[in-house]
């Protein structure tokens, strides 16, 4: 059951001329873990704004083609009723802080006040996603006190709190260094095997193609390329756009033209490319030559 | 006073007062400051006042510490320009064709008594407030959400603006603007600063409004509350004696005016 589905999405900010997103047609299935890559200006963060309601709600302009998520329509609901199923976290930590609160414990327990849940619950509800997103040390910190990648998870947590069925997450790792990263990562996977739906924009391609069911390519504010990360990721159309590529991919793409390479596919992520180096690495048994096809341009199946 | 919010945790009957009590008595102290009569009313009040609610509050050192960093600027000035510049009047001294005046000196300390109370009268209050509990006592009055929550967020706002403004003077103090020097310099310098912190804070504010919404803010559910908020009849009869004293004093003065 798709519990995201945009059709014929046009979509164009009030002070410009030209769209942001052109014909957007995107089902995401429920449960399912989606990607979005693209380069800048590509019209990925209007895409999470799309789907969080705030185009049109909040930023007006003109939006053609139907935008339904959860069951209902955006033209026919109000961005308050939108928020409840969908929660967005986005880059800047910063400006997701209230600002109204002097601890991340209220900071987290703020969403919750507003859509009026039981002090017990909401208690309860905070101590839960601190624990899951490993902050449970930070509840009695002020939020501004905290360094980036704190914050970052912090405007996390204040969305998981709120319980939505769609996870909209606009680049939320990057303020953050490698090890704050796998963190962030762990918690997006432990939602999505939780069997939450989760949409994430982000840059780092070694983390999607770990983690996402698949990936779509935006360029231009349209969709370029949609399929699984080894499919999108290995691609020679987004290799040709310059962005999403792994760089174990690029690695891998090198040996190839020296010849080196023999797995019959490109690696994305770092066993991936492990297995297939210590393949190149090791002396050919005979049998290897049944694999030679894969070493002229084209057989790699892409 | 941490560097992210005015308010000092603090365990005292003044922290623990309901916070539209102390935002009454915030209230009454200052328009009683600003319309009664005599001169030194400003001294008194923060003399007898403020002063010791803040030794009960256990903020009177940050208090102190806060008022003077915040208003010497403004005392200096005052006292330069009105003894300086003060027309006719009993010469203090002369000295190269410059004679501060007596009465001049006089305004001034009268003026430097409103700007120390009207400073001081705020920052107990923001001292001794928790944020939330202001924001949710606001909400429970009657004050619209969006109005409660620029109030409050004005209030924790002051420190961060500070932080961004440092963070911008060091940007351009490094790309080579001279920010030290004769007057001329320091005024110049301000526009480079002031400009992006202005900009920049209208471009959060679009984030802001967004982080904020996605967190149910302005929906039309019935709120609720992390805290309770202590309140006893006692205090609520209290505040309202703030306030009929706080519209005794405008009345008083209006009355005044009129009949002299």
């Amino acid at each position: 059951m798709a519990i995201v589905d945009l059709k014929d999405v046009t979509y164009t900010y009030p002070t410009t001329d030209s769209p942001a997103l052109r014909n957007i047609n995107l089902q995401v299935d429920e449960g399912e873990f989606v990607a979005v890559i693209g380069p800048n200006g590509a019209g990925k963060s209007t895409l999470c704004y799309t789907l969080a309601g705030f185009v049109p709600h909040f930023f007006k302009g003109e939006l053609t083609g139907t935008v339904e998520v959860a069951g209902s329509e955006s033209s026919q609901s109000t961005l308050h009723e939108w928020v409840l199923n969908v929660g967005l976290a986005f880059q800047n930590p910063f400006n997701q802080i209230s600002g109204a609160k002097y601890t991340v414990f209220e900071e987290l327990a703020f969403g919750l006040e507003n859509i009026g849940v039981p002090r017990d619950e909401m208690k309860a509800r905070v101590v839960d996603v601190m624990e899951l997103t490993g902050i449970s040390d930070l509840a009695d910190r002020s939020p501004y006190s905290l360094s980036g990648g704190q914050q970052q998870r912090v405007a996390l947590a204040s969305i998981l709190v709120m319980q939505p069925k769609i996870l909209v997450l606009d680049e939320p790792t990057s303020q953050m260094d490698p090890i704050g990263t796998r963190e962030v990562f762990g918690v997006i996977r432990k939602m999505a095997e939780q069997g939450m739906t989760v949409v994430l924009v982000e840059h780092k391609v070694e983390w999607i193609a770990q983690f996402a069911d698949r990936v779509v390519a935006l360029k231009d504010g349209q969709v370029l390329l949609e399929g699984t990360p080894a499919e999108v990721f290995t691609s020679s159309i987004v290799e040709e756009s310059g962005f999403g590529i792994s760089r174990y991919t690029s690695a891998a793409r090198k040996a190839r033209e020296l010849g080196l390479w023999k797995s019959h596919r490109l690696p994305v992520t770092l066993d991936e490319a492990a297995e297939g180096f210590s393949q190149a690495l090791t002396p050919d048994p005979p049998s290897a030559s049944l694999r030679d096809a894969s070493r002229s341009p084209g057989g790699t199946g892409e | 006073m941490n560097a992210f919010s005015m308010y000092v945790a603090r365990e005292s009957g003044l922290h623990k007062l309901h916070p539209l009590t102390k935002g009454s008595l915030t209230l009454a102290l200052l328009v009683a400051g600003l319309t009664l009569p005599g001169d030194w009313t400003g001294y008194f009040l923060v003399l007898f006042i403020i002063l010791p609610l803040a030794r009960w509050g256990k903020v009177l050192e940050n208090l102190v510490r806060t008022t003077w960093s915040l208003s010497w600027p403004f005392v200096l000035s005052v006292i330069l320009i009105q003894s300086l510049f003060w027309g006719k009047g009993t010469p203090i001294f002369e000295l190269w064709g410059i004679s501060p005046k007596v009465e001049g000196a006089r305004y001034a300390l009268i003026s430097v008594g409103r700007i120390i109370l009207v400073m001081a009268d705020f920052l107990l209050f923001a001292m001794t407030t928790r944020p939330d509990t202001l924001m949710i006592s606001l909400k429970q009055v009657g004050v619209p959400s969006s109005i409660a929550y620029i109030i409050v967020t004005t209030l924790q706002i002051i420190p961060s603006f500070q932080r961004k403004a440092l963070t911008i003077l060091d940007a351009q103090r490094s790309r080579g603007l001279e920010t030290e020097g004769n007057l001329f310099i320091r005024v110049r310098a301000f526009v480079p600063i002031i400009l992006p912190l202005v900009l920049g804070s209208l471009m959060e504010v679009e984030e802001r409004a967004i982080a904020i919404q996605v967190r149910g803010f302005n929906s039309n559910r019935k709120e609720t509350s992390l805290v309770e908020i202590d309140d006893t009849r006692r205090q609520a009869t209290v505040r309202k004696l703030f306030i009929i004293i706080a519209l005794l004093c405008v009345v008083a003065r209006i009355a005044w005016q009129l009949l002299t």
